[in-house]
């Protein structure tokens, strides 16, 4: 068996096989694990769908009470997330060229338009209880409540994660180098961004 | 047997965390966590085993009254849980942590530091589920826990909170791991490492991680689900809400059928590896080793219901799955003939690790003919929920996990420790437990067949099922024999076993090209790979002579990490306080959903979280 | 010569000298799932022996050619290097399409009885009703308005067609020596199952799935009889209780000339079965007479009752919230006792039919089956409901046995 000497241990401590960070591998592996993760909460959702006995629905008028769904406020909230991946993809190229004053900007409005993503679901969440669909309501509710709310919870973990880089960009500054790990954050971003275009779409949108 | 090679200098440590416990509580070194994980594991396994002596002890004749209808249900539910979730899985993640890395070339794994927070939390996760023993309230609802009777309508007490928060912190330690492993096996192999290169157990623990990421999560949300109903009020498995309680099977199960051949590929990895070793020539048919073992992870997410024939989908359903079923049968079966292909022909030389690994291999073929026996539905409908099916699953568990990665204990002992294992007593092991396993689960096809069904305390006099009752406790008793012998062997071997060198068995792959055991930075050099048994000519091994151990241990002690420049991960405390805090938490859940104790565990965890996150691993260089 | 009927002949043979085992075997074994007696049950019998035919022969083949191996090809002094061999692709090919025929050769008979078990019953069935309880079950006749529990009574001959629901949580429906298992799943949506007795027996029932405290023992009881006396259970089933209600009930529907209640234990000089249709108690088999220890810290201190006394005590206790007797009680939470007495076993096949088990059942029925939801009636113990002394317990019991 041969061995080979690389130019010395440092370079060959970075190598890696396939050109790509460890960061990017791992993300892809967590994305693919988290569909199954989504997919099994959607499927759940849709197969409860119009098999809760009490309670009121989403869309149509059930034992006398109003559908609890605002698809006009639910499509200004989506908007607001789309957004969000654009001013993420803002970030991400001036990370990539250095550029810190828009590096920041743009990682702080997208900071900001997630946070106020979550704002329109505390709304939301707090209208709905107030008309009667709580998670321990009926089928409605409780798939409802935790596929979305498992949504905003992912939304929240990145919106930290968000707040963490900016921090760090105050601390030491972002730059080029950085501009992986950026990347990995991004791709988590529009993946949540994806997913809510699923829910939204199966869960508001399609009656 | 006394070592007569004067053992190697050791070398002063020079970090405080690099000696006695504390080294072992801030370790982010794949080996000792791999240490950490064969160790607690085993534990586990001899947990699960003594609960296992009592159900076999109560069920030795008729109308047993050792312990209670309550304690028994807990006793078996704890037993299956305990085997699957803390002994075989975390068995597998002990040579998933301590191989693959070493059998690739690499330093590391890809996150040495969430590598060490899976053991941790692993740990946690299992004692937090074990606690329920002090307070006699384990879970009681079965592993597979099935609702409605899991819900907190039929079991209002502590005994599923446990259930379900342990499961779900064990979860968390199997899919860091996941994704940990995932990464190293495709971003660290060392040149020339090609995928068709590498040692089929990395290939199996490769794809084992694939169905891990991919199936746990359902778990995840199946029992999400059960939780929010127990803590929160949730409907999903109400029936009186029109919840459908064929939710959770199907759930369940789409976890349930990849989980199997997550508990049984890495040992068929195992068995790729000491086959060959010990036949003296190479594996028969690797590229169809590989492709079988893809297929098979494939094909295991479509068969889900064959654990449901009985619950009424309609003929439709059972036929599309008993054909997949079937279907899946066929690359587990190509297996067995590659690994007779691989002896046949060789100069076979019967170790302990060798024995184990046959043992396996004529074990799981009748575990796998009993499964061909359950694909097919009207047949299953009398052998499912009866004696045969424990018999099914005990063959391939047991006689299929259990004696793989037994095989692989014997095989890499020396590597880990230094040392090998004494064989005799290996032998001695080896046979207590094959015979004590075929005593205590052959007969029960044959209860099951005669109509005993499963998960019952007690059966009464004149049904037909005492003798075969009879016949497995004695079986199961001398298992524990068997286990007894293999802990001193473990236990004496460690302090006073035969030192050894690089490669005591004359083995193939590239781990072998290390010293025994490795020095915390695996390779001084990485190795440039240009064979698949790097370690072996192209006439094979070196000899076939040479009684083990091959070679002599090394003299001179190996330079250390500072010496050759090589940066090493610096030891650090937070992957375990991650893991308590984060403990803490699901502490807070269960003691009476104690707010403020969740916030502090959830608060706790964010701060270790971060302060990890923003450490680099190294330090700069 | 195709492979579909090239193993005809020997399987054959093969088949009848298995039966001719299991026959033999069946005396020793009389859960067994081998040979079973109804169509559907004979159906899964030959899936049943083709599979432990192939799977025999598998086994024999492979742990034959592996002992082959380890012998033949263990290290001897002397060996030289063996040749380094990788594989051989023609192999590959036969040991994957092998089993793959094979599995065909299961495939297609398994679908095949799939289909044709799971097809709708024939529009003359017998309908029964069965509702899996924690840990008891219920039958209903409802082409009879017969509702009974625990003991099931079927006609040979006429395909018996189940609804299988469940009060709770899952359970599952299985005779072993009938036919294959099914799982009471829903509340609302029965599952079915269907089989045809072909031979007239007492054959032993048991949940097969596990439902909690008391899984193990949620047993029941299967008479196959000739149609004429299921004609003659059935109509007596239909009536009200043997013993003459107590003038205060409500409109008594018991017909017939039911003789006064005899003192108490006398049960064991078996009645003819003319009268009610039942099983003949001195006629059953060993294995159907339950031998469950009794727990050690309940007893009671008398040993016989007046029915009379028993009656009035019944419906003026707790009992009548939840069990029904025709025309006196209408309780529904534990299962029916109209005809109660001339069931072979109480507590769903766990204890004998008989005063002692009886009296001990109603003084504390946790203490002898775990779980049970039914609370103790003796005088004193913790969570009774009633506060009955020893006697009238007797007497209770008096009242119970005489319920025919």
């Amino acid at each position: 068996m041969a061995t080979i000497a690389l130019p010395d241990s440092h370079a060959d401590h970075h190598y890696t096989a396939t050109g790509q960070t460890h960061t990017k591998i791992a993300i892809w592996a967590f994305i693919g694990s988290e569909c199954f993760f989504f997919a099994s909460l959607i499927s759940t959702y849709l197969i409860y769908k119009g098999r809760s006995v009490s309670g009121p629905c989403p869309h149509t008028v059930c034992r006398g009470l109003h559908p609890i769904l605002n698809i006009p406020v639910t499509s200004a909230s989506t908007f607001v997330l789309l957004m969000s991946s654009l001013s993420m993809v803002l970030a991400h190229s001036a990370v990539v060229r250095g550029d810190r004053k828009y590096s920041r900007i743009w990682l702080a409005t997208t900071a900001l338009l997630g946070t106020t993503f979550l704002g329109f679901q505390a709304y939301e969440f707090t209208s709905f209880v107030h008309e009667g669909l709580k998670i321990t309501t009926n089928l409605f509710g409780s798939t409802f409540f935790t596929l979305t709310g498992f949504h905003g919870a992912h939304v929240t973990a990145g919106v930290l994660w968000l707040v963490t880089m900016l921090f760090v960009d105050m601390k030491r500054g972002l730059g080029p180098r950085d501009a992986i790990n950026v990347d990995v954050m991004a791709l988590y971003w529009h993946f949540v961004d994806v997913i809510w275009v699923a829910i939204f779409t199966l869960v508001y949108l399609i009656q | 047997m006394a070592t007569t090679v004067a053992a190697p200098p050791s070398r002063a440590a020079t970090h405080r965390y690099e000696k006695g416990i504390w080294s072992w509580l801030t370790t982010t070194d794949h080996k000792k966590i791999g240490q950490l994980y064969l160790y607690t594991s085993l534990t586990w396994f001899l947990v699960g085993g003594i609960e296992a002596l009592i159900i076999r002890t109560q069920l030795f004749g008729p109308n047993g009254r050792l312990v209670s209808a309550d304690t028994y249900n807990q006793l078996f539910t704890m037993h299956g849980t305990t085997m699957i979730f803390m002994a075989i899985m975390p068995l597998s993640a002990a040579f998933f942590n301590f191989l693959i890395p070493l059998q690739i070339g690499a330093r590391d794994v890809a996150f040495p530091r969430l590598n060490a927070f899976s053991y941790w939390i692993f740990l946690c996760g299992s004692l937090f589920i074990n606690a329920s023993w002090l307070i006699h309230k384990a879970p009681d609802a079965g592993w597979f826990s099935y609702a409605p009777l899991s819900t907190r309508t039929f079991n209002p007490g502590l005994n599923m909170d446990f259930w379900v928060i342990g499961i779900q912190i064990l979860g968390v330690s199997t899919l860091a791991a996941g994704f940990n492993f995932i990464t190293t096996i495709i971003n660290m192999r060392a040149p020339g490492m090609h995928f068709m290169r590498m040692p089929v157990f990395t290939w199996a623990a490769f794809v084992t991680q694939f169905q891990i990421i991919l199936a746990f999560p359902i778990l995840t949300v199946a029992v999400v689900f059960l939780l929010f109903d127990r803590f929160f009020g949730t409907q999903f498995y109400e029936p009186a809400a029109g919840a459908d309680p064929l939710l959770w099977q199907h759930l369940f199960w789409l976890f349930g059928h990849p989980e199997v051949y997550i508990l049984i590929l890495p040992a068929f990895g195992l068995v790729s590896e000491v086959l060959p070793t010990f036949s003296r020539k190479p594996l028969f048919g690797y590229p169809v080793m590989v492709y079988s073992l893809i297929l098979i992870a494939f094909l295991g997410f479509g068969v889900w219901a064959h654990h449901m024939f009985a619950v009424g989908m309609g003929p439709i359903a059972d036929s599309v799955f008993s054909v997949t079923t079937m279907l899946i049968a066929i690359p587990t079966g190509v297996k067995i003939f590659n690994w007779l292909g691989t002896m046949w022909g060789g100069s076979l030389r019967f170790t302990t690790a060798m024995l184990f690994a046959i043992g396996l291999v004529c074990l799981f073929t009748i575990g796998g003919i009993s499964g061909v026996m359950h694909a097919s539905p009207p047949a299953d409908l009398q052998q499912t929920d009866s004696y045969f099916v424990v018999a099914h699953f005990h063959y391939v568990l047991f006689g299929g996990s259990m004696m793989g990665l037994f095989a692989g204990v014997y095989y890499y002992f020396p590597k880990v420790t230094g040392r090998i294992m004494n064989e005799t007593l290996g032998k001695w092991h080896f046979w207590l437990m094959f015979i004590g396993m075929n005593l205590t689960f052959f007969p029960m096809h044959f209860a099951g067949l005669d109509g005993m069904p499963r998960r019952i305390w007690s059966y009464d006099a004149n049904q037909g099922w005492t003798n075969d009752n009879h016949v497995s406790t004695i079986g199961a008793y001398i298992l524990f024999v068997g286990m007894l012998i293999f802990v001193y062997n473990m236990w004496r071997s460690r302090r006073s076993g035969t030192r050894v060198g690089n490669n005591p068995w004359d083995a193939p792959t590239v781990e072998w090209s290390t010293p025994s055991p490795p020095p915390p930075y695996n390779y001084a050099k990485i190795p440039q790979i240009t064979s698949r048994y790097p370690m072996w000519t192209r006439e094979g091994p070196h000899s076939i002579s040479a009684a083990y151990p091959v070679g002599a241990p090394a003299e001179a002690p190996e330079p250390t990490a500072e010496e050759l420049h090589i940066p090493m991960p610096t030891p650090t405390l937070k992957p375990l306080l991650a893991s308590l805090a984060l403990t803490l938490a699901f502490i807070g859940l269960i003691w009476h959903k104690q707010v403020p104790i969740i916030i502090l565990g959830l608060a706790l965890f964010a701060v270790v979280l971060l302060s990890w996150v923003l450490t680099p691993l190294e330090p700069e260089h | 010569m195709t492979v579909s009927h090239h193993p005809r002949q020997p399987l054959r043979i093969a088949v009848t000298l298995v039966l001719a085992l299991a026959l033999v075997a069946c005396s020793g074994y009389p859960n067994t799932t081998i040979g079973a007696h109804s169509d559907v049950g004979r159906e899964i019998d030959s899936l049943t022996y083709l599979l432990l035919i192939l799977g025999g022969i598998v086994f024999v083949f492979v742990e034959g050619l592996l002992v082959y191996i380890l012998i033949k090809f263990r290290e001897r002094p002397g060996d030289t290097m063996p040749a380094q061999t990788h594989g051989n692709t023609t192999l590959e090919v036969t040991w994957t399409m092998v089993p793959a025929v094979i599995l065909a050769i299961i495939a297609v008979p398994s679908v095949r009885t799939i289909f044709r078990t799971q097809a709708k019953a024939v529009p003359n069935a017998l309908q029964v009703d069965v509702i899996g309880h924690q840990w008891w079950w219920e039958f209903r006749y409802p082409q009879y308005k017969v509702v009974t529990a625990n003991e099931l009574y079927l006609p040979v001959g006429r395909t018996v067609n189940f609804s299988l629901r469940t009060a709770d949580v899952i359970h599952s429906f299985w005779i072993p020596q009938m036919s294959g298992k099914r799982d009471v799943v829903h509340q609302d949506r029965p599952n079915y199952m269907w089989f045809t007795p072909e031979s007239s027996f007492v054959w032993n029932g048991a949940c097969a799935e596990y439902c909690g405290a008391s899984h193990s023992n949620m047993r029941f009881r299967v008479f196959t009889v000739p149609p004429a006396q299921f004609a003659t259970w059935i109509t007596h089933q239909q009536q009200g209780p043997v013993f003459p209600a107590p003038a205060a009930a409500s409109a008594d529907t018991s017909k017939g000339a039911a003789p006064a209640a005899p003192a108490a234990a006398a049960v064991a000089a078996a009645p003819a079965d003319t009268a009610t249709g039942t099983w003949p108690r001195d006629k059953l088999p060993t294995w159907t007479v339950p031998e469950t220890p009794l727990p050690t810290d309940v007893t009671v201190a008398a040993s016989s009752g007046d029915a009379t006394r028993g009656a009035q005590l019944f419906k003026t206790g707790a009992c009548i919230g939840c069990h029904t007797i025709q025309g006196v009680s209408p309780g529904i939470i534990g299962p029916n006792l109209t005809h109660v007495g001339s069931r072979t076993t109480i507590a769903a096949g766990l204890y004998p039919n008989d005063m002692r088990h009886l009296m001990m059942w109603i003084k504390d029925a946790r203490a002898m089956k775990p779980g049970s939801i039914m609370p103790p009636m003796g005088k004193g113990l913790p969570e009774a409901m009633g506060t009955f002394t020893d006697q009238q317990i007797a007497d209770i019991a008096a009242y119970i046995s005489s319920l025919k």
